[in-house]
């Protein structure tokens, strides 16, 4: 019998610090063995036990996309014990991943339809990784048009630059990154991500929101996207919750009858109605 | 399925016997208490006694467990070995029916289809269950019929032993059970023995006083998520955690690391959703802040998520937590004034 206790080995081979207070870092891990490689096939929106013996787990979204083989990344925000263990790692130190965890941004649900991804703050890691799937060259014709707005609270906490920067020069992507305040430096746009949203004001014709950020951003954005006719089905969004296991058994990441590491995390806003509110 | 009658008072040296053969745990008198515990070679287990303090599933999932073993090189700390978990075969002797019903609903759980506990179904798959049905229900406080059991039931059960009065008729329900036939022995059960097992169910069936419309709250609970009755149900609660230890059914544990020098361990814990830290995040935030929604939380898991889920109410009437609460929050008169909602 396979333990899905027992993480799997991977290697720390690149750290990117991706804001300015520093606090935020993309870590990219190798598999050590290539058969674990090989068998961790996950899509958009898993998640995944970061393990570190002697300190212990944090379930974190899987920032890279399966489009980008032979590495796993992710985001993490220094917080807790094993985040802030994680954050003075260097490249070369071995760890465990536990995964992928949970089902993923609904890929087959997405296809064939026009999407918005509205993210916030650093809650843009497994949107980065949905993005990142639907632009592969051997996806990017199974969606429709791609309309992504970003927001950050200043331009030093826009994770992610590189790609933006890259995604910017794409004609097959719309991309609205916005900051709530700029600085000297900053051209881009200012404002809030729910007014980014109004203005920018998607179709909601065969269209589906992907929406993750704090919950004072989402509350307001709601509003925005009932607005321009989006359905509960249509407005699809990640939960998080405490956990350990990973895997439905340690009993605390219910919400309702259902277990937000196993069947969710990822969950449309009609779902979320038939739960119970305790999140 | 072979029936066996056995003599009364040869039982006891049966068991006895097997502990030199086997581990087998079993009631034993510890102070004032009852309590399983592993019998030394030749010593006699209880088999009068009204029910043990603790549930016997510490057996299958010991409220301190080894996962995995780590140790420290050049890089970090890497693996260095699960939990051994060739120990040979454990005989559970002396469970009462409720405590093996819990058993199956523990499998539920832990034995889905998708991501199987290890630690769990290799405990269970070596470990058989001899159950001593209750031909008197001990407590005044029980209350299997009303959650899906009954004071004979074989559900979770290998042998079940039932006391006739001059000898206990033994029911060999499982190859795991049947593998017990020579150690003990006894002489075909006939019709008699069936028919006076059948009259002493109905008879323990019907001694057991406290009803409460366990099934009938689950619609009530579907839709009271919100209502006035959470406010106050739980202003007493000590948040002591004692219900959730003592139940043969609850099930939630913490997984933590412990480090000496170059080595470590991963362990894993029970823990309880009466405790604050149980779903408070590293940002601060906890979706069950107040002891309200912790109290909801054991309700609603119990007798309702867990009926969503596997079918089945996750309680088996044992009434440990009635009889251990401190402030005397019973978990029967909760599901009465539920059903009055």
């Amino acid at each position: 019998m396979q333990n899905p206790y027992i993480p799997i080995p991977v290697e720390v081979i690149k750290i990117v610090t991706e804001v300015d207070t520093k606090d935020i870092k993309t870590f990219r891990f190798a598999f050590l063995k290539k058969e674990d490689e090989e068998a961790f096939r996950y899509l958009p929106g898993q998640f995944a036990e970061l393990s570190i013996f002697g300190k212990g787990e944090s379930p974190i979204g899987i920032a890279s996309s399966p489009t980008q083989p032979g590495y796993l990344e992710f985001t993490v925000q220094k917080a807790g014990v094993v985040t802030s263990t994680l954050h003075e790692m260097e490249v070369g130190a071995v760890m465990g991943v536990r995964g992928p965890l949970g089902n993923s941004w609904p890929i087959d649900y997405l296809a064939g339809k026009n999407i918005v991804i509205v993210g916030g703050g650093f809650a843009f890691t497994t949107l980065r990784s949905l993005i990142n799937y639907m632009m592969d060259e051997k996806n990017r014709s199974r969606f429709g048009k791609i309309t992504v707005i970003y927001g950050a609270r200043n331009p030093g906490l826009l994770i992610y630059k590189d790609e933006l920067a890259a995604w910017a020069k794409r004609d097959d992507l719309s991309l609205n990154v916005t900051v709530d305040k700029g600085d000297a430096d900053w051209k881009g746009r200012e404002g809030f991500v729910p007014t980014v949203c109004r203005e920018v004001a998607p179709s909601s014709e065969n269209a589906v929101t992907v929406i993750c950020g704090p919950p004072i951003m989402i509350r307001f954005t709601l509003p925005v996207f009932f607005d321009l006719g989006f359905s509960k089905e249509n407005i699809i969004t990640s939960l998080e919750m405490r956990m350990k296991c990973g895997i439905g058994k340690c009993g605390r990441c219910n919400v309702g009858e259902k277990y937000v590491c196993k069947d969710g995390p990822v969950f449309s806003l009609a779902e979320l109605d038939k739960l119970t509110k305790e999140y | 399925m072979e029936k066996r009658l056995i003599k009364k008072e040869t039982l006891a040296g049966i068991v006895g016997e097997l502990a030199g053969k086997m581990r087998v745990c079993a009631p034993m008198k510890a102070e004032d208490q009852v309590l399983f515990r592993v019998l030394e070679a030749g010593e006699k287990p209880l088999v009068d006694f009204a029910n043990t303090k603790n549930a016997p599933k510490n057996f299958l999932f010991p409220r301190t467990e080894m996962m995995m073993k780590y140790t420290r090189t050049g890089k970090g700390m890497v693996f260095a070995g699960e939990e051994e978990t060739d120990r040979g075969q454990t005989l559970l002797f002396g469970v009462r029916p409720c405590d093996a019903r819990s058993f199956t609903l523990l499998d539920m759980l832990f034995d889905q289809e998708k991501y199987r506990d290890p630690y769990y179904i290799n405990k269970r798959k070596r470990t058989t269950v001899v159950a001593l049905a209750c031909v008197h229900p001990p407590y005044t406080t029980c209350f299997c019929t009303s959650v899906g059991g009954n004071p004979v039931s074989s559900e979770g059960v290998d042998l079940l032993l039932t006391d006739l009065g001059e000898a206990y008729l033994a029911e060999f329900l499982t190859p795991k059970g049947e593998a017990l036939l020579s150690a003990f022995g006894g002489t075909p059960a006939g019709k008699g023995a069936e028919k006076k097992k059948e009259e002493i169910a109905a008879r323990a069936a019907g001694e057991i006083a406290s009803r409460i419309p366990a099934r009938e709250i689950k619609p009530i609970l579907d839709t009271h998520f919100e209502d006035p009755f959470w406010d106050t149900l739980h202003l007493k609660c000590l948040a002591c955690g004692t219900c959730t230890y003592l139940c043969p059914t609850c099930h939630c544990f913490d997984i933590s690391d412990e480090v000496k020098g170059n080595d470590g361990i991963r362990i894993r814990n029970w823990d309880s959703c009466m405790f604050p830290m149980f779903t408070k995040e590293t940002s601060g935030h906890n979706p069950r802040p107040s002891q309200k929604e912790r109290w909801r939380q054991r309700i609603m898991h119990k007798f309702r998520y867990y009926v969503d889920n596997f079918g089945a109410i996750s309680c088996v009437g044992c009434g440990r937590c009635v009889m251990a609460c401190p402030v005397n929050l019973d978990i029967r008169k909760v599901v009465a004034d539920i059903a009055k909602l």
